[in-house]
Formats: C-alpha cells, sequence, structure tokens
C-alpha cells in the first residue's frame, strides 16, 4: 500500500503531515460514526471526515475530536483499534505473513486473483476490497514485466494467466510504450468509501 | 499513507490534468437531490441533465466552467484524453451557467469501458471573452493549452466524481 502509494506523489507534494490527519485517517470505529453523520459535507473519497473542501476545516476537526473523546475509553492503544464481531484473532503486527489468504481456498484464492487482473487489466480501473486490490497488485505487476519482456514464451505464460486471450494481445502490443521508461509500481491504489452492504472498506486500484 | 490528503491529489486530477492551485471560490453541484463530492459516484442515468451549479463571487467577476473527462475511451488506453462535455463562458459570479454563454453544449457521461472520472474545472476570466469558436472536436482536448490560450490562469475551483456504465439489469 505504501507503494502504491508513494507512485502517486511527485515532486508537487510538500507532505503535510498533522497528527489529526494521522488519526482520523487510520480505520477506526469513531470515524465511521463521524463519517455517517459528516456524509452531507464530505468531500473526499478517502473515507473519513477530515479532507474537506478548505472552507471549513476546523469546524469539522473539533467534532470529530469530540466524537472520538466520548467514544475512546471503550478502546484503548490509542486509535489502532479494530472491532471484529466474528471471532478471528486479529493483532496489530503483520509479522511473517507473506501471503494474502482473502478467506478462500488456494484454487479459489488463485481464480480470484486471475480474474481480478483480466478485469484490471481490461477495464483500466476497478473498484473492489481493500485486501483484494493490495493483493492484485503484485499480480498486474508481474502480467505487466511479462508483457515487457515481449518474447513468446512470455507470451505464452500470460496466456495461461489471464482468462481472455485478447487482453494479452493487446497488453503485449501497448505496453513497450506505456510502461517502457517506468521501473515497477504500475498500479496505484486510492482507498474510497466503504460498502453499503456490509461495511467492507472499499478501494479502486487503476494503472498508472 | 499518502503524503498529500487533498482527494484532488490522491485521485490524480491535480497532477494529470490540472496543477496544484488554491481554491478560492465555492462552487456546488448538484445532480437532481445528489451534492457532488470528490470522488463520489454518478450513474449516468442522473447525469443527464446538466447539474445544478452555484458559485459564490461578485457578480462583476466572470467565470469559465469547462467539464472533462480524462478517461476517454478508457482508464487504461486514455487515447482521447481528454473530452470535452460541457464549456461554458462569461458566468457572472454568484450566479450559475444558464447566465453564461455555452459554447459547446452539455453532453451526459456515458462511458463505455472502466471507470471515468469526471472533472468540472472553474477558472476565472481577467476580462469578457466573447465569442470563442467550437473546438473541433470533444476528443483530444487540453485543459492546460486552454488555460494558456486564453490566459485564465490556474483554476479556482474543481469539482470530480467518478461514473460507469450502469449494468443493464439492476444489480440488488
Amino acid at each position: 500500500m505504501a507503494m502504491a502509494m508513494a507512485m502517486s506523489t511527485t515532486a508537487d507534494t510538500a507532505s503535510r503531515w498533522s497528527l489529526k490527519s494521522l488519526s482520523c485517517a487510520l480505520p477506526s470505529l469513531n470515524s465511521s460514526i463521524t463519517c455517517s453523520s459528516l456524509r452531507f459535507s464530505t468531500a473526499s473519497r478517502r473515507q473519513h471526515g477530515l479532507t474537506l473542501t478548505r472552507s471549513r476545516p476546523t469546524n469539522i476537526q473539533s467534532f470529530t475530536n469530540t466524537v472520538s473523546l466520548g467514544f475512546s475509553d471503550c478502546n484503548s492503544f490509542g486509535n489502532n483499534f479494530s472491532i471484529i464481531d466474528n471471532g478471528s484473532r486479529i493483532y496489530a503486527m503483520r509479522h511473517g505473513r507473506r501471503v494474502p489468504k482473502l478467506n478462500r481456498p488456494p484454487d479459489q484464492r488463485r481464480a480470484l486473483l486471475r480474474g481480478l487482473t483480466t478485469q484490471l487489466l481490461k477495464h483500466g480501473r476497478i473498484k473492489t476490497t481493500r485486501a483484494r486490490a493490495s493483493a492484485v497488485r503484485k499480480y498486474v505487476d508481474k502480467m505487466i514485466t511479462l508483457a515487457k519482456d515481449g518474447s513468446l514464451h512470455k507470451r505464452r505464460q500470460a496466456l495461461g494467466f489471464i482468462y481472455e486471450k485478447q487482453i494479452v494481445h493487446a497488453l503485449f502490443a501497448e505496453v513497450p510504450d506505456r510502461y517502457g521508461e517506468r521501473n515497477g509500481g504500475y498500479t496505484r491504489i486510492i482507498r474510497t468509501l466503504p460498502r453499503r452492504g456490509d461495511n467492507a472498506p472499499m478501494a479502486f486500484i487503476e494503472l498508472v | 499513507m499518502a503524503a498529500s490528503v487533498d482527494p484532488l491529489v490522491v485521485g490524480r486530477v491535480i497532477g494529470e490534468v490540472l496543477d496544484m492551485f488554491v481554491p478560492s471560490v465555492n462552487m456546488s453541484v448538484y445532480y437532481g437531490p445528489k451534492h457532488v463530492t470528490n470522488g463520489c459516484d454518478i450513474k449516468p442515468s442522473m447525469a443527464i441533465n446538466p447539474p445544478k451549479i452555484t458559485l459564490t463571487g461578485h457578480t462583476d467577476e466572470l467565470y469559465t466552467l469547462i467539464m472533462i473527462d480524462p478517461d476517454a475511451p478508457s482508464p487504461s488506453e486514455p487515447s482521447m484524453r481528454e473530452w470535452i462535455h460541457w464549456m461554458v463562458l462569461d458566468i457572472p459570479g454568484g450566479t450559475n451557467p444558464t447566465r453564461g454563454k455555452e459554447i459547446l453544449p452539455y453532453m451526459g457521461p456515458r462511458p463505455p469501458v472502466g471507470i471515468h472520472r469526471y472533472i468540472m474545472v472553474l477558472f476565472q476570466q481577467k476580462a469578457p471573452l466573447g465569442m470563442v469558436e467550437q473546438p473541433p472536436t470533444r476528443a483530444n482536448f487540453n485543459t492546460r493549452f486552454f488555460a494558456g490560450h486564453f490566459d485564465l490562469g490556474l483554476p479556482v475551483a474543481t469539482i470530480y466524481f467518478n461514473s460507469q456504465k450502469e449494468p443493464a439489469n439492476r444489480r440488488r
């Protein structure tokens, strides 16, 4: 996720860090409440009521702070809590976790990732859950790297992964022009508002 | 975490289409009952008619509004970037674009493939522009070139939304 975000910052960004922006940007119970009540004025697709048109930043920030004070005593450790109701174990760290399992057995997982990369290469920008978006980055980058190489063997390897062969041929035709100078990081993830049915955190993933 | 929290930078509106600017005018866009916020989702069926736009500002100032799609025809292959949907000149401040001169009639979003961004950019005019000829085609419009050509400078307000082709059957 950091890599995809880093790709989107070019020379024009002076990093405007502030404690308020950090605390409001972390996924938390408080911000979902503030988000729902402030939805009419939320001007950002980054899910939390902090980023708005510049006319009224101070009111919303103070509102967010007061609400978070009211709710913070049911969860400790500042703001990095997550309420998991289904009994699965959640820790704050990711030590040693190399493969995103996506709650699926291995064959389904592979099929899901193949389908997502096919659709991303076909449409250019798709909207899925954040876990899937950050899992599919690796495979999309792999496909683009195969296309950059361009040999027959790589083409056949790509045909074995992507479901539609038109997409493979189009990819091999246009990748050298489009990504010739770029080394890696061919996708960008933009987080958006959660999905209505199950409050799953969503994201746009797009080809850079 | 993004180094910048500004939704226009995160959505790459600033960067691909515009340059960094400081918004000085409040522009609120309404498609029917829906208020447009940066990055929100608008269905093409809701956007067939031009939106209601209200601007702040003095009545003696003139503004130019353009609506463009930088992801035409598809976000992965934007060969027709940018596609201009609407161009209105000489809008008096504090009113709406119906009082301006519509150079290009409004065309609603019709994204064929993928999720497209639609950007509404507002510039402040230094002088009345009068008659500007229509661009020969809506495709391959360049906002920076347009602003430079008519000496419009940096934008004063921008809003963008996403839109995608609606599935034929109503989902859920």
